[in-house]
């Protein structure tokens, strides 16, 4: 009896997280997969199953495949640009050139992004980008637009334009990471690297890349996730539009399922996004276990 | 295959202090040093923490910017040449190896950057790793490599591109005393096989000793002297000199420094001795005047119960049995003395000297005496 209790005990602590997990997660999870097995649910009462018959509809949408292939471009594109970004700040901010108090107020000012919220975001940069705003007027002096330059109507630049933005508001939090693992690279390799007969660029090449590959890999990893379930900030700003120009792969279930009513269709389109975050996410626990070995 | 010259050269630090309340700071970390270093010589700066060894090495390196003075390598001014085009190699203090490659690729790592083809790579790691006996670690990473070890693969980098010079940063301190006197050999070893200039930090004056062709003692900023370790040994340019080379310390009493036509005696209390003649034409020929003196005598040159006359007294406070001789650290006339006693004959004929609280009689000859004037440089030079 005693035995008993004691070998319950860690189990009764873990309980609630377990719970909690189960009904706010695995739960969600596994009702998603089975309504998209059903015709549609929620807005019929009886809803009986169907088979294949919405994955099928789903990859039969041109729609859908337009989304997958703007949710590419946004994905690689911010991913690529915000590790960039994040390099080049991080070592701006990280060079012996300034002063320590012009460094402080450097990265004060480019942390900023991070503090806003999405809405807040959206209605700074539409307020910019507006035809009779700031952007236009600063780039009406190279010529590059006028005051009716429109940025987010036009289907052919409004995904360009939304990405950007995205790459502005996300590149802080990486930035730190950078300059956290920067930081970490003990100043000797340098040194010893400079030494051995090593350029700059050599020696970024050879000991940066390699010292900041683990943090690099889990940035790229976890950007991937979160730019592919990015919903707020491309949502306040154009909704998807202009004729789905901007319609990622979550505003693509968001519509389908809460304005055309079609869960099942939007279950289904989750089910594949699932997929594919499940991929990466057994891709990032690996390379964390392979860090925890190394 | 390389000289060294170094002209009038200093290092000041300036750091500005972060609240307003604070000053700047100047460190002079080195002033005006002047050095000429041969071709295939062993340099050893020495000297104790915060003197500026380690700056002064990191100067010829490239890695710290040169204050004032002149440096040339191979009579090439190269205070503006970055480190990658100087030609030299270092081993630092705590190895600076790569964390993220193989023993292998750390060692070639230097070749890679200078474009040699694969196969000689290959070739020149091999022979490296072979004179350094790492040979069976090349595929590790540093990480499991003990201390010795790698401190082997950070001289196996620095020598694998044969450098004109090879700069070295305290590179055993980190290991323990059996290991150190290991690879101290390993280095004189090292030196036959490898046609370099060196020049090597240490603040341990046995290492310098035992290393160098010269030796640089340091203090401040300043050189002290630069001689070869017997030079230094046996002619210490000040009192600084004198008490940082050779262990145990020299022992500095108070005296006088008598004179009569060329011949000089010096007394302490009541000991008077002559000193040797070439001392004394030394003396007499800068025509040195009888003064207050600090004489030196090294412990191994101190002699105890001679019966000689007006012998000084101590009584023992401490005595260290080290098995071949006994250390004495003697209290007399407010002086600590240490008298190294060499242990010969039966157990009775030393036995007094183990005991605390006895009384010794103690004197030196003429030619154990170091002199030194009242601002502690010796007055022979
Ligand atoms: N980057 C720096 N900024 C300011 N002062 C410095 C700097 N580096 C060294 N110093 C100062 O310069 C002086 C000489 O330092 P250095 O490192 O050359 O000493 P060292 O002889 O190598 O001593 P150790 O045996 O402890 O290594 C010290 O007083 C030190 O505080
Ligand atoms: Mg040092």
């Amino acid at each position: 009896m005693k035995k008993l209790k004691r070998n319950a005990v860690p189990y009764l602590y873990i309980a609630p997280t377990v719970i909690l997990m189960a009904v706010l997660l695995v739960l969600p999870i596994f009702n998603v997969i089975r309504y998209s097995f059903y015709d549609n649910a929620f807005v019929k009462k009886n809803p009986s199953p169907v088979g294949w018959l919405n994955y099928q509809k789903v990859l039969a949408d041109p729609v859908f495949w337009q989304s997958v292939r703007e949710t590419t471009f946004f994905v690689i594109v911010s991913i690529v640009g915000h590790i960039l970004i994040a390099l080049i700040f991080a070592h701006l901010l990280n060079t012996t050139m300034f002063k320590q108090r012009t460094k402080t107020l450097a990265r004060i000012v480019y942390i900023l992004p991070w503090i806003f919220t999405a809405t807040v975001i959206s209605v700074m940069w539409k307020l910019i980008f507006q035809p009779a705003g700031v952007m236009n007027y600063l780039l009406g002096f190279i010529g590059l637009a006028t005051k009716n330059t429109e940025w987010f109507s036009n289907k052919d630049i409004a995904l360009y334009v939304v990405t950007y933005i995205n790459l502005w508001s996300g590149y802080p939090f990486y930035m730190i990471s950078v300059l956290a693992g920067l930081q970490g690279i003990s100043p000797d390799l340098y040194e010893s690297s400079a030494i051995d007969g090593a350029t700059s660029f050599k020696s970024f090449l050879y000991i940066t890349l390699p010292q900041l590959k683990p943090i690099l890999l889990s940035l790229v990893m976890l950007d991937f996730v979160w730019t592919l379930k990015t919903f707020a900030i491309v949502w306040t700003l154009t909704a998807g539009g202009p004729m789905h120009a901007t319609e990622i792969i979550s505003l693509y279930i968001y519509r389908t399922a809460f304005m055309e009513n079609h869960y099942s269709l939007a279950s289904a389109a989750a089910v594949f996004l699932l997929i594919v975050c499940m991929i990466v996410a057994v891709f990032y626990t690996r390379q964390q276990f392979k860090i925890q070995e190394d | 295959m390389a000289t060294i010259t170094l002209k009038n050269i200093s290092k000041v630090f300036e750091s500005t202090g972060k609240k307003k309340s604070e000053e700047n700071t100047r460190t002079l970390a080195v002033s005006d040093f002047n050095l000429e270093i041969k071709d295939k010589e062993f340099v050893v700066l020495v000297g104790p923490s915060g003197c500026g060894k380690s700056t002064t090495l990191r100067m010829i390196a490239g890695l710290e910017e040169i204050s004032s003075g002149e440096l040339y390598i191979d009579d090439v001014l190269v205070n503006d040449i970055e480190p990658k085009d100087r030609d030299i190699a270092m081993v630092f203090q705590n190895y600076a190896l790569y964390p993220h490659m193989t023993v292998y690729d750390n060692i070639a790592y230097p070749l890679k950057l200078h474009k040699v083809p694969k196969a000689e790579i290959q070739e020149r790691v091999m022979e490296a790793a072979r004179i350094l006996d790492i040979e069976q670690y090349l595929k590790r990473k540093p990480k499991a490599l003990s201390g010795g070890q790698r401190q082997r693969v950070a001289i196996g980098r620095a020598i694998v591109r044969n450098p004109k010079v090879l700069l070295m940063d305290e590179p055993l301190s980190n290991l323990d005393a059996k290991l150190r006197n290991q690879m101290r050999a390993e280095i004189i070893a090292l030196r036959s096989k490898i046609n370099t200039t060196f020049v090597y930090v240490t603040h341990d004056q046995t290492e310098a000793m035992t290393l160098g062709d010269r030796i640089v003692i340091m203090k401040d900023g300043f050189i002290q002297q630069a001689a070869s370790p017997q030079d230094a040994f046996d002619h210490p340019a000040n009192i600084f000199v004198a008490g940082f080379i050779g262990a145990p310390s020299m022992n500095f009493f108070p005296g006088k420094l008598l004179r009569q036509g060329d011949v000089y005696c010096v007394q302490v209390e009541d000991l008077i001795v002559q000193l040797p003649e070439e001392k004394c034409a030394r003396l007499a020929g800068k025509d040195v005047q009888p003064q207050d003196i600090t004489v030196g005598v090294r412990p191994s040159h101190i002699n105890v119960d001679t019966g000689v006359e007006n012998e000084l007294t101590g009584t023992i406070n401490v005595s260290e049995m080290m098995g071949t001789e006994v250390h004495l650290h003697v209290k007399s006339s407010g002086n600590d003395v240490v008298i190294i006693v060499p242990v010969i004959g039966s157990y009775a004929s030393y036995e007094k000297y183990l005991r605390q609280d006895e009384v010794v009689k103690f004197s030196f000859t003429g030619e154990a005496c170091h002199v030194f004037d009242s601002e502690g440089k010796n007055l022979e030079f």
